[in-house]
């Protein structure tokens, strides 16, 4: 199923661009999913673009107060690779303030989910997902730190993808933390992320980090369920989970199930990191070269940078000042560095396993929740539905999050990692996956007949 | 007393060192870009050139150069630092652990030579605080030294030593050096910030030793501190800031990766300062003479080491001299050889007969005529205080004037004025 060659050899009626944004955007009155459209649909592909990746002239503001109004002067490499193969840029989605989130409540109008707008649709990348959900064709450049993409594509029943580390540039991308952060793809089909991915992937000169990768595609018709991953989690979860199992297994999966108990330091280590690094960015959103700006010159140096710092949302607070701390030098060997270790000891760890197989998981321990109840769990609460997610996404390691299931109404999703730069043969599972189960939408906007 | 120097040079690349903005513009804000500005979403990209320079200089200071060197966010929040961190480097920069001989005869310690990026200019103008971004990025090479410095004049010969290990690195030492001074008289340790130049930073240096000696006499506790020299004043004052409580929550920057030193070509080092000792030894002429010509002149040690088979270091020394006094371009090896040759032959060309031989005219009768001049003018003012020469006898430096008259004239070398005058009187006591 490839979306995109269909969309392109399709016919489109008079006026069809200008349509489907004026849809979209009423629908964006109640979903939120965009925090701006542009209103420029061409004849390419469209693709939306995380609202903290830089589009030349649109403004970028990571859902931050203290970034309205900043206009990049360059495209990201991403967005440029997109536009260069003509796809139509059609706006910026809506996320957890700087990536800081798991259910897209970090923003100052929060997505709600396509299914239902009484339930989360995930965060941070929660906006992409949303659009994802709601348009025949399109594409989402989305970004992951430590499941921003797999947490709000399986709250939204879309696909997920999060490249190894350094497959697609970080050039354009506002740092969350710099060695986490992956630029990703969501769509509606494996097909079409196969079909982004080999496009716009590759070293860039502008990103240090990027890589151009030796890809393999290893399918070993195997399958492995880690003990800590799958147990002790929702219990509806867990049992559509099995059936799940059950039919890879009639696929030609081998099941096999394995204990790793270090995966368990995996959230400590990557809440450190991350914090550590997100916490040395923030202080540069000083409020007088972009985005917001302090036009009081009278006041004094404290009280001016001050006054911008009040701009910053609550969870952005909380990370500056965990973050600072476990760099400040007395603590540092006690945390930091300790993490660091953790993180290569658990990828070390992890290569051993996946050398047998893809790992399987549901993406989230949780079924969908309602923004009520989400919004009430504490911050420690809502790091822990990230067990899934952080594993991958602190190792680097390549990870898709599919739908193969919904409960009342709502979709169940599963995620699938594998080893660096075997990201086709685990996109080629889903692509298998979607032949014998098809995926529901609520709408579909932009739908041709 | 220990002297403690942290030196920062700046790198003579054509761009930044994380992103390609040029490195020579002067009017503010012209060389500027979204990553030296810090923008949302760039990201910095290494300066491979950058690197190469602070290895050769790592290299030139007897460093051990680790087999890979990485770098890290030193987080502080100031305006004129766009990204609220600096890149610099930390536990793996190019260079640990080397010297300099300084002409005392004794080393003193290089601790570390790391490369890191400038931060913007702050202009404070009336009621406003102006920011140049043209700086921000700009490589630097911060060396810093252990405390081996115990003298004013020691300090002297270190910074002119490493002046000139640098300037024949390529880098451009006409732009003072930035230095903090660390000084301990006693226990307590002082820094004084941000001074530039070598004589406020002897100054500097003076100011603080006597102000610690003093404090010690008079029994009062020093505090360790960080204080800034003020030109104006002559003096240093406290800033306030204390160093010691800094914290800048280092992290590993994972924008960049880890930086393999193996295969860096780096520059083949020149200690001018030793070839001019082993030299004036193996010549037999004034180690002072050479170190003039050759402690920050590239051409003149080309010189010198291409004639120096070839001919005496003597006349090859003066004919450098002479050359750098009168030519005007640089020297062809045929302009060198007629002038060693000149000097050779007893003759001593002036401005006209180097300007002559390097126009290619027939100069020998020429130059011979310079010289002549001057013996003329010699014999003539011998001949006027013909009085003197009984004088003389006794009082060999009576004639003396003579050589200043002359030169002031000719605008002549005074050694061979003297020289001449010498050989002339012999002739008149004959």
């Amino acid at each position: 199923m490839n979306s995109i060659r269909e969309f392109l050899d399709a016919e489109k009626p008079e006026g069809y661009g200008k349509r489907v944004l004026e849809e979209l955007s009423k629908l964006n009155e109640k979903l939120n999913a965009f925090n701006n459209i542009t209103g420029r649909l061409g004849e390419g592909m469209p693709f939306s673009v995380k609202d903290n990746i830089c589009v030349k002239g649109v403004e970028t503001t990571a859902s931050s107060r203290i970034l309205k109004g900043y206009m990049p002067a360059f495209n990201a490499t991403v967005v440029q690779r997109m536009l260069d193969n003509k796809f139509s840029f059609i706006g910026k989605t809506n996320m957890d303030e700087f990536g800081f989130g798991s259910f897209g409540l970090n923003s100052q109008k929060p997505a709600r989910n396509p299914f239902d707008e009484n339930y989360v649709a995930g965060g941070s990348s929660s906006g992409a997902a949303v659009a994802t959900s709601v348009l025949k064709y399109h594409v989402a450049m989305a970004e992951s730190t430590g499941g921003s993409i797999s947490a709000p594509a399986a709250f939204c029943g879309v696909v997920g993808f999060t490249p190894t580390y350094g497959a697609l540039s970080r050039h354009g991308l506002i740092d969350y933390a710099n060695s986490l952060d992956k630029i990703g793809i969501m769509a509606r089909h494996a097909a079409d992320i196969r079909y982004v991915f080999e496009m716009i992937r590759g070293q860039d000169p502008n990103d240090t980090t990027s890589i151009e990768g030796k890809y393999a595609s290893e399918d070993r018709k195997r399958i492995i369920l880690v003990d800590q991953l799958v147990n002790g989690i929702d219990k509806e979860v867990e049992s559509s989970f099995m059936g799940l199992v059950d039919k890879l297994e009639g696929m030609g999966y081998k099941i096999i199930r394995k204990s790793v108990p270090f995966i368990e330091k995996a959230i400590p280590a990557y809440y450190t990191i991350a914090m550590a690094e997100a916490s040395t960015h923030p202080a540069s959103y000083s409020g007088f070269k972009y985005g917001y700006k302090n036009e009081d010159f009278t006041q004094h140096y404290n009280q001016f940078f001050t006054s911008a710092r009040e701009q910053f949302g609550e969870e952005a607070k909380r990370r500056i000042v965990l973050g600072t701390f476990v760099r400040s030098a007395s603590v540092r060997d006690k945390y930091y560095s300790k993490a660091l270790k953790v993180r290569s000891l658990l990828l070390h760890e992890l290569e051993g396993v996946l050398n047998e197989g893809f790992i399987l998981s549901p993406t989230m321990p949780i079924q969908v929740p309602r923004v009520d109840d989400a919004g009430s769990l504490t911050p420690l609460e809502v790091y822990k539905t990230d067990i899934m997610t952080i594993p991958p996404n602190l190792c680097g390691l390549p990870h898709v999050s599919f739908p193969y299931a919904y409960h009342k109404g709502m979709p169940l999703a599963a995620q699938l990692v594998t080893k660096q730069w075997n990201d086709e043969a685990m996109l080629g599972l889903v692509d298998g996956w979607e032949k014998g189960f098809k995926y529901r939408f609520k709408y579909n906007i932009g739908e041709l007949r | 007393m220990k002297i403690g120097l942290e030196v920062h040079v700046a790198l003579p690349t054509r761009s930044k060192l994380f992103c390609s903005c040029r490195t020579d513009a002067e009017e503010p804000n012209t060389a500027i870009c979204p990553i030296c500005t810090g923008m949302p979403g760039s990201k910095p990209v290494l300066n491979e050139g950058a690197l190469t320079l602070a290895v050769s200089i790592a290299n030139a200071l007897k460093c051990k150069v680790p087999a890979a060197t990485s770098f890290v966010r030193k987080v502080y929040f100031y305006p004129d630092l766009p990204k609220n961190f600096q890149i610099t480097q930390k536990d793996d920069p190019v260079g640990i652990g080397g010297e300099i001989s300084i002409e005392q005869g004794k080393k003193v310690g290089i601790r570390r030579v790391q490369l890191e990026e400038d931060p913007a200019k702050i202009i404070r103008q009336d009621d406003y605080t102006l920011i140049d971004f043209n700086r921000s990025g700009i490589p630097l090479v911060e060396i810093v030294t252990e405390p081996d410095i115990s003298a004013e004049d020691e300090l002297r010969s270190f910074m002119t030593e490493l002046k000139s290990i640098l300037y024949y690195i390529g880098i451009d030492i006409d732009k003072e050096l930035k230095v903090d001074l660390n000084i301990s008289v006693k226990d307590a340790r002082v820094e004084v910030k941000n001074v530039t130049g070598m004589k406020n930073l002897l100054d500097a240096a003076r100011y603080e030793l006597q102000r610690q000696e003093k404090l010690v006499k008079a029994k009062q506790e020093i505090v360790q501190e960080t204080r800034s020299y003020s030109e104006k004043d002559m003096h240093t004052v406290s800033s306030r800031e204390k160093e010691s409580d800094e914290e800048y929550g280092f992290i590993f920057e994972p924008d960049l990766t880890v930086y393999r030193t193996k295969g860096i070509k780096t520059a083949e080092p020149v200690y001018a300062s030793r070839l001019a000792r082993e030299y004036a030894k193996k010549y037999g002429v004034g180690e002072s003479t050479i170190r003039e010509l050759i402690m920050f002149n590239k051409e003149s040690l080309e010189m010198i080491e291409s004639y120096k088979g070839k001919h005496d270091m003597k006349p090859i020394l003066n004919a450098i001299s002479l050359l750098q006094r009168y030519a005007t371009a640089k020297p062809t090896a045929a302009t060198f050889e007629k002038t060693v040759g000149l000097l050779e032959k007893g003759f001593y060309p002036d401005k006209e007969a180097i300007l002559g031989i390097e126009s290619g005219k027939k100069v020998e009768a020429h130059a011979a005529a310079g010289t002549g001049e001057i013996d003329k003018e010699i014999k003539h003012l011998i001949k006027e205080n013909s009085k003197l020469l009984k004088e003389y006898e006794k009082n060999p430096k009576v004639f003396n004037f003579i050589i200043g008259a002359v030169i002031k004239k000719y605008k002549s070398n005074p050694r061979e004025v003297s020289e001449r005058l010498e050989r002339i009187l012999e002739g008149f006591k004959r």
